[in-house]
């Protein structure tokens, strides 16, 4: 039987996984004043969608990362849609910030590496890697097979390794 | 496990880092999402489906099943309530048949059909239409009997063959079918018209007189006008010949020869069709069909027979519905799936595409 969505289980999953969601959109968006405002637009539709959430079919930091995903999707397709119509690159400006965005004790090598990474290769690892997530559900929070989550997974600390060794010699 | 271990152990170093490091919500940020959860989830719609999709095709495909059987059952149980005489199968309808005799004499006479058939069988025996004396006609004659068994279906068969050739005729054809639940034999015997009413007689006695149709043709009338036709021929030809043996003409000697020629035929044919007449006259056609009794069987089927016959063809119906739609709705609906899944596999990779480009 299908446990019990409940509100106070709502509450507690928020507490419990805040900081979950807000890392993953973090690395996602490369953005963090982006990734709060991602972060709180997520639980706002997480509050609605609540009933929805099937405990059985995963857990609650799943379905939250899915969410988010396609929240922060939504926000990327409006901001090509914007920059296309506008013919301004926003995103490009924003990472020219000196702010460090991927982690306050992260080496600068390591943070303007990660920058270089494209958001499709971030996301792969802040899931796997970051958070911890385990291939499955790694791969369900994407959409692509176990495999396809591994072999992403494994190119983008590839490439990221790369970005390093190559920071560090400059 | 390490999620790293599924990839490769160089990469430790670089993940406790990142670890170590990872994005911690803001205070703000918290605030805002506990008043989120503070608020009540939007409750879930009573009437809604809490089952997955999947599931509820299972149930909706489980209740469509039950609903097609009840309403057979249903229809069956309605349709079994009716007048039971409704349904009556090939062979109920042969047993039910009231035995129909008729003797038909230049297509008069008629004999009551309702008759039991050992009525019929003392009734009818010794009292076939004998054919006129000194007149020729075309007799036909035809009797159904019902023999024990199988065994006797034979023997009298054989018997019946015996005797119309004691009596000088013959076995036109004969037929002999003893597929399981009822034996059948049909004779069409040609038997001399001098002996026929012996040869019904004896028939009869071969078993319960089931039906006894005699209809008999007068041919002499059709006998004299061949016969005058003949002789006026006879006559022209003798006339035509006597012409020729007086002086003529080499042409009219030609013209002559060739009406005699004519006259001959004429005559040739004319004589062909009176012995025609006559042989008919002479051997009367006889259909004899022996039967054995229908096996037990045909009982009327009963109420829950009848039950399961209508919901059977309830639900053949129902198939046949089914098959048509699925004939019609099934490629639309394997479009709109294919639809469906290019949609999503588009969307897959423009929103991959536009992750790589971010």
């Amino acid at each position: 039987m299908k446990a019990k969505a409940s509100a106070e289980d709502f509450a507690e999953a928020a507490k419990r996984h805040l900081d979950d969601v807000h890392a993953f959109l973090v690395y996602l968006t490369g953005d963090r004043a982006v990734a709060e405002d991602l972060t709180a637009e997520t639980f706002a539709r997480a509050l609605e969608r609540w009933h929805r959430y099937d405990p059985r079919r995963g857990g609650a930091r799943t379905w939250l990362c899915q969410l988010a995903r396609s929240t922060a999707l939504d926000h990327f397709r409006a901001e090509d849609r914007r920059r296309r119509r506008e013919g301004r690159y926003a995103v490009a400006e924003l990472r020219e910030s000196a702010e460090p965005v991927f982690g306050e004790e992260l080496s600068p090598a390591l943070e303007r590496a990660l920058a270089q990474l494209s958001a499709a290769e971030r996301e792969v690892v802040a899931l796997r890697i970051v958070l911890e997530l385990d291939g499955e559900g790694a791969a369900r929070v994407l959409g692509i097979s176990t495999t396809a989550c591994s072999t992403r997974l494994s190119r983008a600390l590839a490439k990221l390794e790369k970005e390093v060794s190559a920071g560090v010699a400059a | 496990m390490s999620p790293l271990e599924l990839v490769d152990g160089r990469f430790d170093k670089l993940a406790t880092e990142l670890r170590a490091s990872r994005p911690v919500a803001p205070e703000g940020l918290r605030n805002r999402v506990e008043e989120f959860a503070r608020a009540k989830p939007e409750p879930r719609r009573e009437w809604g489906f809490r089952l997955p999709p999947r599931r509820v095709g299972l149930v909706l495909a489980a209740l469509a099943i039950l609903g097609s059987f009840i309403a057979a059952g249903v229809t069956g149980l309605g349709g079994s309530t009716g007048d039971t005489n409704a349904v009556v199968h090939g062979s109920q309808a042969q047993a039910l048949r009231a035995p129909t005799t008729t003797t038909e004499a230049f297509g008069a006479a008629t004999a009551p059909s309702d008759l039991p058939a050992t009525t019929l069988d003392s009734r009818l025996k010794g009292r076939a239409l004998p054919p006129a004396q000194g007149r020729l006609q075309q007799y036909d004659a035809s009797l159904t009997l019902r023999v024990r068994n199988s065994d006797q279906l034979s023997a009298r068969t054989q018997q019946a063959m015996r005797l119309t050739r004691s009596f000088g005729g013959f076995v036109a054809s004969a037929s002999f079918d003893v597929p399981g639940r009822q034996g059948t034999s049909i004779l069409l015997l040609r038997i001399p018209i001098d002996r026929v009413q012996r040869a019904l007689a004896a028939f009869a006695g071969y078993g319960t007189l089931l039906s006894q149709k005699i209809a008999v043709q007068d041919l002499q009338q059709r006998a004299d006008a061949q016969t005058s036709r003949i002789a006026a021929l006879r006559r022209a030809i003798a006339s035509l010949e006597k012409q020729l043996e007086g002086g003529v003409t080499s042409v009219e000697r030609q013209r002559l020869e060739r009406l005699i020629s004519i006259e001959k035929s004429r005559l040739a044919a004319q004589q062909k069709r009176l012995g025609s007449t006559v042989r008919r006259a002479e051997l009367a056609r006889v259909g004899l069909t022996l039967v054995t009794p229908a096996a037990k069987a045909s009982a009327a089927p009963g109420r829950f027979d009848r039950t399961l016959d209508d919901a059977g063809s309830v639900l053949a119906r129902e198939l046949e519905i089914m098959l048509y739609a699925l004939v019609v709705v099934g490629p639309l609906l394997a479009l709109g799936g294919v639809a469906i899944a290019v949609g999503r596999a588009q969307r897959r990779r423009s929103d991959r595409r536009l992750l790589e480009r971010t």
